[in-house]
C-alpha cells in the first residue's frame, strides 16, 4: 500500500522535531513507568511541568488575541469625529513604577529560590504580592482621579477606553494576584505541582502583565 | 427528550451518588457525554423553533404554542430567530463535535488518561450551561435587557470556550503515549487541535467584542456607534431598529463560528471515511496540511475584516467567507476522500452513510457558496432566504450529518451496545432527502425574490410559485423532523437494550480507544500507559488474517491472535 509507505517517510522527519510527546516517557498521572514495562510502583510522583508550561504560553497568546482586539477597536474607533483625547492621571504614572518594581522583586525572588533561600524567597515573594494589590488600588485611584476631573466611563470615547483598558488589565492582573497568593499559602506536599514549577510559572504570567501593561500605556498616550 | 436525557444521565450514575458521581466527575468521558446531551437537548429546542418559524410564515395568523407574545411584531420573530441560530450554532455545532466527541475521544486516542486539567474541563462545562440558561431567558425579556443578557452569556460561552480549547491544546502537545508522534496522530485528532488552536485566537476576540458591547449596553458607552442607540431614539424608530439589531449580532458571531464548527466535522468524516473504506486516508500529510489551511485561512480572512471594523458587530462583514477561505483546503480534502474511497472495499454502514452524506452536503452547500462569493452579492442578500438555505446547508445540517456519523461510529464504545442499523439506514435516508427538499427550494425563494420586476411574465409565475414553494418547504421540514423520531426510537432503544453488548472493536478500526473496553474505565488504560508503534490508519494488503492493524500492534511481531493488540498492558480490563 502506498499509503503506509507515506507514513513511514513523514515519521523520519518529523520524529525529531515533534520529540514534544512523541519520544519521551508518557506523563500518566499515576503507574507511568518509565520504559512502558510492567512498573507496578503507585507512589504518586510529582507530574512533568511541561503541561503547565505549554498552558501559560498558550494563554498568553490568546490574551494577546484579546487585547489586540481591544486594541483594534481602539485605532478604528480613534478616527471618529467625536473623539476627544483626555489627559491621563498623574497616578498611572506612579502605578506603572510600581508594577515594573514588582517584576524586579519577583526575580529577586526567584533567584532566592534558586539558592535554596526559602526565607528570602518567601520574603520577596510576600513584597511582590504586596505591590501587585498596590497596583490594583492605585489603578482604582487613578478613576477617582479621573471622575473628579469629570471624565465618566460614558463620558466620550476617549474615557470609555481608558476605563475598559484599565478594568480588563486589571482583571487579568487579579488572577496574577491569585496565582501569587496561592503559591505563598498552598503546602506543595500534597500536590502534584512542585512550588519551583508554580513559582516559575506564575512569574512568566506576571512578566507578562508588566509588559501588556506598558503597550496599553502606550497605546493610551501615544493614541491621544 | 428531556425525559430520555435525564435517564440516559441516570444510567451512569450508579455509585457515589447522582450529583458527585455525574454532574461533578471530572473524568474526560463523563464530561464529554454531559456535553452530547446538552446538544441534544439544544437541538430539539431549536428545532422546536425553526417549526415555530415555518409555521408562522406559512400561516402567519395561526396563535403559537408557547410564544403568545410573538404576536406577529418582526423584532419577536427576529429574536426567536437569533434564539434558534445562537442555540444550534454555540450549543449545537460549536460545543458538540468539539467539546462533545473531542473531550470523549481525543485523550484515549492520544493515549493518555485524561486531560491535562479535568477541573478546568468541568468548570467549562457548568460555565457552558449556565450559557445557555441566559441565552433561552434572554428570549423572554424585555428587548433591552435581554440583548445585555444575550451579551452576557456569550460572553460565558466564549470564556468556556477558551478553557476548553487550552485544555485541548495543552493535552495534545503535551500528554501524547510513548510514540504516539504527529505523524501517527488519528486525523480527527489533527482536527480537535487545529480547531483548539484557532478557537484560542477567535474566542478572546469575541469576548473583546462581548465587553465593548456589554460596556454600550450597560454603561451607555459609545464603542460601537449604531445610528439609532436604544436610549436616545424615539420609540417607534427603536421598533424599526430591533429586527436589524438581532440579525447582525446573530451574524457578527455565527461568521467566527462557521470554522469552528466545520474542522471537527471535516476529521471525524475522514476518519469515517477511511475506517470503513478500509483503506489508509489517501494523502494523509496533504490532509493535514488542508486542515491547518482551513484554520489559517479563515482566520486569516475573518480576522482581517474583523480587526479592520474594529470588531464592530454593526459593520458588514461580507458573506460567503467560509467559501472564499476555503476553495483550495476543501478541493484537496474532497480529492482525499474520494481518493480513499476509490477501489476501497467500501462498507455502508449508517455511520458511513452519514459521512457520505456530509460530502454531499458540503459539496452542494460549497457550489452555492460560490454564488455567494463571487461579486457583492453577499451585501445585498443579507437574512434572505438564500443566505439562510447556503448557511443551513454548509454549516448546520452537514455538520449535522458528521455528528450523527460520528454517533453511530462511537455509540458502542460509549454505551457498549450499538445502534439499529436497519432503523439509522431508514433515519438517514427520509432526513437525506428531506433536508435537500427543505433547503434547496429555499435557494430558489431567494433568487426569486431578487427578479426584477420589469421582466413580465416571469415575474408574475415566480410570484405566484413562492407562496406554494413555501408550503412545501414547511411540509419538508415537519416530515425531516418527525424523521428524527426514528433516530429517538432507535437511540432510546439502544441504551434500554440490556442484553446485547458488542464486542469491543465491532468495526475492526485501529485506534487506541477501541482496544479498549466498552465504555471504557476510569483512567482509560489499566496498567501501564500504552506504547504506539503504528500509524492511526493501517488498514488492508498487511498478509495477516486481520485487514487491519491497531495502532499498539508491535510492527515486529507475529500476527496478533485477539483484535485487542497484543501489549499486555493494554489488553482491556474485563468489562462489567
Amino acid at each position: 500500500m502506498p499509503g503506509t509507505h507515506v507514513v513511514d517517510d513523514i515519521e523520519l522527519i518529523i520524529e525529531d522535531i515533534g520529540g514534544g510527546g512523541g519520544n519521551k516517557p508518557p506523563l500518566g498521572d499515576d503507574g507511568g513507568g518509565s520504559d512502558g514495562e510492567g512498573n507496578k510502583r503507585r507512589k504518586p510522583t510529582p507530574i512533568s511541568p511541561r503541561r503547565y508550561h505549554t498552558a501559560v504560553i498558550l494563554a498568553m497568546i490568546s490574551i494577546v488575541m484579546f487585547f489586540m482586539g481591544l486594541a483594534a477597536t481602539y485605532l478604528v474607533r480613534k478616527m471618529g469625529s467625536d473623539w476627544v483625547p483626555v489627559q491621563l492621571p498623574f497616578m498611572v504614572w506612579v502605578n506603572t513604577m510600581i508594577l515594573l518594581a514588582s517584576s524586579g522583586t519577583m526575580e529577586f525572588a526567584r533567584r532566592k529560590q534558586a539558592a535554596a533561600d526559602l526565607k528570602g524567597f518567601r520574603t520577596f515573594w510576600r513584597v511582590t504580592t504586596a505591590l501587585g494589590v498596590l497596583f490594583l488600588i492605585g489603578q482604582v485611584v487613578a478613576w477617582r482621579e479621573l471622575v473628579a476631573k469629570g471624565f465618566y466611563v460614558s463620558t466620550n470615547p476617549a474615557s470609555s477606553f481608558f476605563y475598559i483598558f484599565t478594568a480588563a488589565h486589571g482583571v487579568h492582573l487579579l488572577g496574577g494576584v491569585g496565582a501569587l497568593l496561592y503559591v505563598l499559602l498552598r503546602n506543595f506536599d500534597s500536590t502534584k505541582l512542585t512550588l519551583s514549577v508554580a513559582s516559575e510559572v506564575t512569574s512568566y504570567y506576571w512578566h507578562f502583565m508588566d509588559g501588556l501593561w506598558l503597550f496599553l500605556l502606550a497605546l493610551l498616550y501615544l493614541g491621544k | 427528550m428531556v425525559d430520555h436525557s435525564n435517564g440516559g444521565k441516570a444510567n451512569g450514575a450508579s455509585g457515589p451518588g447522582f450529583l458527585r458521581g455525574t454532574l461533578l466527575r471530572t473524568d474526560h468521558k463523563a464530561i464529554g457525554l454531559l456535553y452530547l446531551w446538552l446538544a441534544l437537548f439544544s437541538v430539539f429546542l431549536g428545532m422546536i423553533m425553526s417549526l415555530v418559524m415555518r409555521i408562522h410564515l406559512v400561516w402567519p395568523g395561526a396563535p403559537l404554542l408557547f410564544l403568545g407574545g410573538l404576536e406577529n411584531s418582526p423584532e419577536r420573530y427576529a429574536a426567536l430567530t437569533l434564539l434558534h441560530g445562537s442555540l444550534m450554532v454555540l450549543m449545537v455545532l460549536t460545543a458538540a463535535p468539539q467539546a462533545g466527541f473531542g473531550n470523549y475521544l481525543l485523550p484515549i486516542q492520544i493515549g493518555a488518561r485524561d486531560m491535562a486539567f479535568p477541573n478546568i474541563n468541568l468548570l467549562a462545562f457548568w460555565v457552558t450551561v449556565a450559557s445557555l440558561l441566559g441565552i433561552t431567558t434572554s428570549f423572554f425579556l424585555a428587548p433591552h435587557v435581554g440583548i445585555a443578557l444575550w451579551i452576557a452569556s456569550i460572553a460565558l460561552f466564549c470564556a468556556a470556550a477558551l478553557a476548553n480549547a487550552l485544555n485541548f491544546s495543552v493535552t495534545t502537545i503535551d500528554l501524547r503515549a510513548k510514540g504516539m508522534t504527529l505523524p501517527r496522530l488519528p486525523i480527527t485528532v489533527w482536527a480537535w487541535f487545529i480547531n483548539a488552536i484557532l478557537s484560542l485566537l477567535i474566542f478572546s476576540i469575541l469576548l473583546a467584542a462581548c465587553v465593548y458591547l456589554l460596556a454600550d449596553h450597560i454603561f451607555g458607552t459609545h464603542f460601537f456607534s449604531i445610528p439609532t442607540l436604544l436610549s436616545d431614539v424615539s420609540l417607534d424608530s427603536q421598533t424599526a431598529a430591533l429586527p436589524g439589531l438581532w440579525q447582525r449580532l446573530f451574524w457578527f458571531f455565527a461568521q467566527a463560528q462557521v470554522y469552528v464548527a466545520i474542522l471537527p466535522c471535516f476529521g471525524i468524516t475522514t476518519h469515517l471515511i477511511a475506517s470503513f473504506s478500509r483503506k489508509p486516508v489517501w494523502a494523509q500529510r496533504a490532509v493535514v496540511l488542508a486542515l491547518c489551511a482551513v484554520g489559517l485561512f479563515g482566520f486569516c480572512i475573518w480576522g482581517e475584516r474583523t480587526f479592520a471594523a474594529g470588531l464592530n458587530p454593526y459593520s458588514q462583514l461580507a458573506f460567503g467567507l467560509l467559501a472564499s477561505s476555503l476553495g483550495l483546503p476543501a478541493s484537496i480534502l474532497l480529492m482525499s476522500w474520494f481518493g480513499t474511497l476509490w477501489n476501497g472495499k467500501v462498507r455502508l454502514t449508517t455511520a458511513m452513510l452519514f459521512a457520505l452524506g456530509f460530502v454531499s452536503l458540503f459539496l452542494a452547500g460549497g457550489l452555492s457558496g460560490l454564488f455567494l462569493a463571487g461579486n457583492g452579492l453577499g451585501s445585498v442578500v443579507t437574512g434572505d432566504d438564500f443566505i439562510t438555505g447556503h448557511f443551513h446547508l454548509v454549516m448546520g445540517i452537514a455538520a449535522t450529518f458528521a455528528m450523527l456519523g460520528a454517533l453511530f461510529f462511537w455509540f458502542p464504545k460509549m454505551f457498549g451496545r450499538r445502534l439499529d442499523e436497519r432503523l439509522g439506514k431508514i433515519h438517514f435516508w427520509i432526513t437525506f432527502i428531506g433536508v435537500y427538499c427543505v433547503f434547496m427550494p429555499m435557494h430558489w425563494l431567494g433568487l426569486i425574490s431578487h427578479l426584477n420586476p420589469s421582466s413580465g411574465t416571469t415575474f408574475t409565475l415566480a410570484t405566484a410559485a413562492t407562496s406554494a414553494i413555501q408550503s412545501f418547504v414547511t411540509i419538508a421540514t415537519l416530515v425531516t423532523i418527525a424523521a428524527q423520531g426514528i433516530f429517538v426510537a432507535n437511540f432510546v432503544k439502544s441504551l434500554g437494550k440490556r442484553s446485547e453488548a458488542v464486542e469491543e472493536n465491532p468495526w475492526r478500526a485501529t485506534t487506541l480507544e477501541w482496544s479498549l473496553s466498552s465504555p471504557p474505565p476510569l483512567g482509560n488504560f489499566a496498567g501501564p500507559a500504552p506504547v504506539v508503534y503504528r500509524g492511526a490508519y493501517e488498514f488492508g494488503g498487511l498478509d495477516r488474517s486481520e485487514d487491519f492493524a491497531s495502532q499498539t500492534l508491535p510492527t515486529d511481531s507475529t500476527p496478533p491472535a485477539l483484535p485487542g493488540g497484543t501489549d499486555p498492558g493494554l489488553r482491556p480490563v474485563a468489562s462489567t
